[in-house]
């Protein structure tokens, strides 16, 4: 017979294990990173390690780095001019990204980007997909194809433009576009995907496809998300971090932030007593 | 509550207002709780009268205080302390219904009791009303200031209230045998003991939504 003590706790016990007793080893790790542009520091000494396959929100009032540090993560802040890492790393499965025989381009491969703003090419659907494809050297047709189609049934976007793949990426909606833009970054066959406020220009039904669609992803892949929408991070994200003015002041279990987070700060920011 | 001004002002205004019904609640339970308690131990059917008719007051506020609760969840989307906040007072207003109920009981049986001679085992009644009064002011006083230590405190004083019940059951029901007339009277002096044994219970229910309130951590059900 089953004790009350040996009863599982199903309901207080979250599925994700706390970030502190993480038992997989972390695919992304930040370590007393520092970041700045110009004299500007933007980021201090940030430590953190991101699991794979989880989502993980990044959260803060703006300006307090959690963009600049998503960007930090597939080296985009290197079109910056005088942007530059002053200290620290980011390591992904052990390999320093910013190490000068990192191939750039190889990287964003691995570590694609969603943007706040759906910004499909001038293109017909099917050669917004390709396109990565192409870039990186497939020609063979089937192969294209076959691409094509796997990455708009991932990012939930086959059915509704299956029939119609000719038309410009231009035509679909709002919330089709960015599903759009998530398919593209799928065909390349990243392993991480950071996501750049990605709802943020949705209505509320485009934003729950959204939502639906990174629930699923995070079988596949590991995400990273930026985002302003406080109930956004505490529906979509296994573990969020929250920064303010360069700092990452507290990151935990998405649960224990916004149920009892242990920073004032952070309390006062999720509950809307900041300013 | 008041634990720190929020941006959105609409958000404090509607927290006070949760507050100080909450607060008003509390008052008008005690206040019922006392009136019946007064109407046994003075003998007065105006007090018992007074409790029973007092209580549709507290249906109405219980139902007040849920319907602002809710809207507060669903206009703010409260999280961390203003979430358990609001979740506390949606659970402690309803154990205070239950205490108002149960002095609506106690009103009613003690009329019973005042058309009958005086019953001298009446006395051990006040005790048990004073240390019940006391856990519930207590659990509410920490509720109101967030002070957790007060609030675990109150677990323990339930067990001696229960004690109290127990012994005031075996002194009616040893009155009972040698008093057998006086059967309905015991019962309802029973019945009371009873009753005031329940405040007890919901007081405790009270501290332990205080500790989550303020401390986030659910202490119900921990076998000291």
């Amino acid at each position: 017979m089953v004790t009350l003590e040996k009863m599982p706790d199903v309901i207080s016990t979250p599925s994700i294990p706390p970030a502190t007793e993480a038992p997989q080893k972390a695919q992304i790790e930040i370590k007393d990173f520092e970041f700045a542009y110009g004299e500007n520091r933007v980021l201090h000494s940030v430590n953190l390690q991101i699991l794979p396959r989880a989502v993980t929100a990044f959260i803060g009032p703006s300006g307090c780095g959690k963009t600049t540090l998503l960007r930090c993560i597939n080296r985009m802040n290197d079109l910056v001019d005088s942007a530059r890492v002053e200290r620290g790393e980011i390591l992904i499965d052990g390999i320093n990204i910013n190490a000068p025989e990192i191939d750039v381009v190889d990287l964003r491969r691995r570590v694609g980007m969603v943007f706040q703003k759906s910004n499909p090419f001038p293109k017909s659907i099917y050669d917004n997909i390709a396109y990565g494809l192409r870039v990186a050297g497939v020609t063979k047709r089937s192969r294209i194809n076959e691409a094509v189609e796997t990455s708009l049934r991932s990012a939930a976007l086959w059915d509704e433009v299956k029939d119609r793949l000719d038309r410009s990426g231009l035509s679909l909606s709002g919330g089709q576009q960015q599903r759009l833009c998530i398919a593209r970054a799928l065909a390349v066959e990243p392993e991480i995907i950071l996501m750049d406020e990605p709802c943020s220009a949705l209505d509320p039904i485009a934003t729950a496809r959204i939502e639906e669609l990174i629930h699923e992803l995070k079988t596949q892949y590991t995400i990273v998300i930026v985002t302003h929408n406080m109930q956004q991070a505490s529906r979509c994200s296994d573990f969020t971090g929250f920064f303010y003015l360069g700092n990452l002041v507290e990151f935990a279990n998405t649960a224990k932030i916004f149920s009892n987070p242990t920073r004032r700060q952070t309390e006062d920011y999720i509950t809307g007593r900041f300013g | 509550m008041e634990n720190g001004k929020h941006i959105l002002g609409t958000f404090n205004e509607a927290l006070r207002s949760l507050r100080d019904n909450v607060l008003m609640m509390a008052s008008l339970t005690e206040r019922n709780l006392n009136n019946a308690i007064g109407g046994l131990l003075r003998r007065d059917d105006e007090l018992c009268a007074l409790a029973i008719a007092d209580d549709s007051e507290i249906d109405e506020l219980e139902k007040q205080i849920d319907k602002d609760g809710i809207e507060v969840l669903l206009r703010f989307q409260p999280v961390a302390s203003d979430l358990r906040r609001v979740v506390s007072a949606i659970k402690l207003n309803s154990n205070l219904e239950r205490v108002a109920d149960q002095a609506v009981s106690i009103g009613r049986r003690a009329r019973k009791l005042n058309a009958h001679p005086p019953l001298a085992e009446m006395e051990v009644i006040e005790p048990m009303h004073r240390h019940a009064l006391a856990m519930l002011r207590d659990s509410m006083h920490a509720y109101m200031r967030e002070d957790a230590a007060l609030a675990r405190a109150i677990k323990p004083r339930d067990k001696a209230l229960d004690e109290m019940n127990r012994a005031a059951g075996r002194v009616f029901t040893e009155k009972m045998a040698v008093d057998p007339k006086q059967l309905r009277g015991y019962l309802n002096l029973m019945f009371i003991a009873r009753c005031l044994e329940r405040v007890g219970d919901h007081a405790t229910n009270i501290a332990e939504d205080a500790v989550y309130a303020v401390a986030a951590e659910d202490i119900r059900h921990l076998h000291a």
